[in-house]
């Protein structure tokens, strides 16, 4: 891999974000005619989309003088909180961006109207996968435009590598598990220092379930699974979701090379408190701002043995307007705009985030940060899975997050009939979950 | 008869002022709060999904599949556990500390005020300056363990421990309060009756648990009312201290406003949501009942 870009200096800055933005602008030609004298309200659920989604309205406000955008960010979690109070009642924003488990939800309840024809056309273009297009369509209609992805490869330490003797990333979970074991650090006390990988293992919430999959689908399993007749069951009561378990409950009780109780996360791959961690491309930018000397690596998500399919998870944040917008023609102009291949560069030099178009042409960018390459240009191998788009999904993977952490920790999980006990109880809560939404079928 | 007739209608005429004087407040009053909880109550019989233009009418079965819901048992559990802790300790510490400063002297302003600081500092901040004095590798208690050669705890990670933790928050951030109350309880006690006492010669314990506990019984029962109501409520320190990857585990923390505060804005379940909120109004209610029933200040049988 050659010699990474310069961390410490920013890979794009304000300025030439607008100046690409604005040139973007006016060679689109603003494409649909914008309602004059709009104030677009734009809400997001990430607080580090905030400068592009500035720096575009700032672009577009020059070839567009009569539209003015406001930006609002609050957390994800409080953003579709807010998004689910305000937007039945008239008093959301006119464009916001959600993933794919509340939009489902927005949709269904008339919230989101289906795209005009020129969103519509833009979408089936050649310049989005088809599986993104698939993902925008619901009972045959699309709705909104695919923004970002949130996908998800194996960050790892390279000096922390060399120092162990390893000369690169592994292929597989098993071979990962015996490289943590020569990484973890402890002090002389026992006490861990560092983890030999860094797993999702306490806190609350849909993330854990999510990492949780991270494991269990290069496994063969899956959270849930839709049948032929378009109903869902689940699908980890099985030798993956055991050994996906199993692979934690090692992790953290057998080989010790994780714990609760050290840092985790991005903020612990940054510190230099971890020496692998499978997370989303906005940990480069994390890495940028805070620890620019960080000499790191980004590989695909190992396969759980020699030989299987290499997988991970697809998960697509869309940009909407809100089917009760007054300025919806603004914001569906204002969208497009957004969604240029200049501005979809622009979004992922500025946030780390990879932008969701397929036209892009990446080379530049890689060429100055080359961990961006297994983000943007995956192995052709690669496999994906996706986010079931369902209302229950949240629940689903939420309730099961409440269960997960526990096991991890817990002794008795060593004994592989209480954790095929464990798992087959989490299971028969998902499809619990399944019956009481009716979406629950095995054929 | 006439002047009974005219004292009928100038008490009338004060009871019309009184009540007119006061509706301006009882109508704000029936808009925030009578009318969501009779909102409330009226939500928890129906599917009522915040997102959903379906909610049907579903009787009693909301409040039948609580029952049912390991979630809501253990938030039930944990809170019950919580409430019950941070009622009788706090009150435990409280007392002995406002007898202690009841005592006029030159510091003891400075130590009410020292003392009262955490009740009037916002919960959001607290909250995550707690999660910092918790943390297993950088928090300042672990620091202090260390100095005397003990060690490190993870306070918020391991569940068996995290609950208390909580305990521990709501304990300090509750102590004032109760001390200041009791503290005025204790001002207001004549002197005379602890004198009277003296000359009899009761010794100090004698003159607290006979002359000083059994005046200060208004104030205890309003102070174990009041916490319980808060403790049952507590919900920002649970969502603080179980946001992001270094936090507290959802489970041993569940509490009840948490669970139901999940229900309704994750999973847009107003309905089952309402079902939990009338449960916990009926428990605190209950338990405050039961406080009043235990505490009641009966004049005749004090006499």
């Amino acid at each position: 891999m050659s010699r990474p870009h310069d961390l410490s200096r920013p890979y794009l800055s304000r300025r030439a974000a607008l100046t690409l933005a604005g040139g973007a602008a006016l060679a689109a030609g603003t494409g649909r005619a914008a309602k004059a004298d709009a104030t677009l309200a734009v809400w997001t659920g990430y607080p580090e989309l905030v400068p592009w989604y500035k720096a575009m309205a700032e672009a577009y406000a020059k070839t567009n003088p009569g539209i003015a955008v406001t930006v609002f960010s609050t957390s994800l979690r409080e953003h579709e909180q807010k998004l689910a109070a305000a937007l039945p009642t008239g008093t959301g924003p006119d464009l916001f961006d959600v993933g794919q488990i509340l939009s489902i939800t927005l949709i269904e309840a008339g919230l989101i109207k289906p795209n005009p024809s020129a969103i519509d056309k833009q979408l089936q273009s050649a310049a989005y996968r088809p599986v993104s297009v698939q993902q925008f369509t619901t009972e045959g209609k699309t709705y909104g435009l695919p923004l970002m992805f949130s996908t998800p490869a194996m960050f790892w330490n390279k000096t922390m590598f060399r120092d162990a003797g390893l000369s690169g990333p592994p292929e597989d979970f098993q071979t990962k598990m015996e490289y943590a074991k020569k990484l973890v650090k402890l002090d002389a006390s026992g006490k861990m220092i560092r983890s030999g990988m860094s797993l999702r293992l306490s806190g609350q919430g849909s993330g854990i379930t999510e990492k949780f999959r991270f494991i269990l689908e290069p496994a063969g399993g899956s959270i849930i699974t839709k049948t032929a007749s378009g109903k869902w069951h689940q699908s980890y009561d099985n030798q993956a979701g055991r050994d996906t378990l199993k692979y934690y409950v090692d992790a953290v009780q057998v080989y010790k090379v994780d714990d609760p109780k050290v840092q985790h996360d991005a903020d612990a791959f940054v510190a230099g408190n971890t020496a692998m961690l499978m997370r989303e491309a906005w940990v480069i930018g994390e890495i940028q701002k805070k620890n620019p000397t960080l000499e790191f690596g980004v590989a695909p998500i190992p396969a759980w043995k020699p030989g299987m399919p290499k997988k991970t998870l697809l998960q697509h944040n869309g940009l909407y307007v809100s089917g009760k917008s007054k300025n919806s023609d603004a914001a569906y102009a204002f969208m497009q705009f957004l969604t240029n291949p200049a501005n979809s560069v622009a979004l992922t030099q500025m946030t780390g985030w990879v932008a969701a178009r397929a036209d892009v042409d990446w080379a530049p960018l890689i060429q100055k940060i080359p961990q961006y390459e297994t983000f943007v240009n995956p192995p052709k191998d690669m496999q994906f899975f996706l986010e079931p788009v369902m209302g229950a999904w949240n629940e689903i993977q939420t309730k099961a997050a409440d269960q997960l952490p526990g096991a991890y920790i817990d002794p008795a999980m060593q004994d592989p009939a209480k954790a095929a006990a464990f798992i087959s109880k989490l299971a028969g809560q998902t499809d619990t979950i399944l019956k009481q939404n009716d979406l629950f079928g095995t054929n | 008869m006439g002047a009974r007739i005219r004292r009928f209608h100038r008490r009338h005429r004060l009871m019309l002022f009184a009540y007119t004087a006061l509706l301006p407040v009882l109508a704000l009053f029936t808009y925030v709060r009578i009318v969501p909880i009779s909102y409330g109550v009226y939500l928890s019989f129906f599917n009522w999904n915040l997102l959903k233009p379906r909610k049907p009418f579903v009787g009693f079965d909301n409040y039948l599949q609580l029952f049912d819901d390991e979630n809501f048992i253990l938030a039930l559990k944990n809170t019950t556990l919580y409430s019950f802790s941070v009622v009788i300790l706090s009150t435990l510490i409280a007392l002995p500390l406002a007898l202690f400063l009841s005592r006029r002297g030159r510091m003891s302003p400075v130590y009410q005020t020292i003392y009262f600081l955490p009740v009037i500092t916002p919960l959001v901040p607290v909250s995550i300056a707690w999660k910092w004095i918790y943390d297993y590798n950088y928090g300042a208690l672990n620091y202090l363990l260390s100095l005397v050669g003990l060690p490190s705890i993870a306070w918020l990670t391991d569940p068996a421990i995290a609950l208390w933790a909580l305990v521990v928050l709501g304990i300090w951030k509750v102590l004032g309060y109760n001390m200041v109350l009791f503290l005025v309880g204790l001002r207001n006690i004549p002197s005379m009756y602890l004198e009277a006492a003296s000359l009899d010669g009761a010794n100090a314990w004698q003159r607290f648990w006979r002359v000083t506990l059994p005046l200060l019984r208004p104030i205890l029962l309003f102070v174990l009312v009041t916490s319980t109501i808060n403790a049952y409520n507590v919900f920002t320190q649970v969502y603080v201290m179980t946001l992001g990857s270094q936090s507290a585990p959802g489970q041993p923390v569940r509490m009840l406003v948490f669970d139901i505060y999940t229900n309704g804005f994750q999973f847009f379940r107003m309905g089952y949501a309402s079902a939990e909120a009338v449960m916990l109004t009926l428990i605190v209610l209950g338990l405050t009942l039961i406080q009043f029933t235990i505490a009641r200040n009966d004049p005749a049988r004090e006499a």
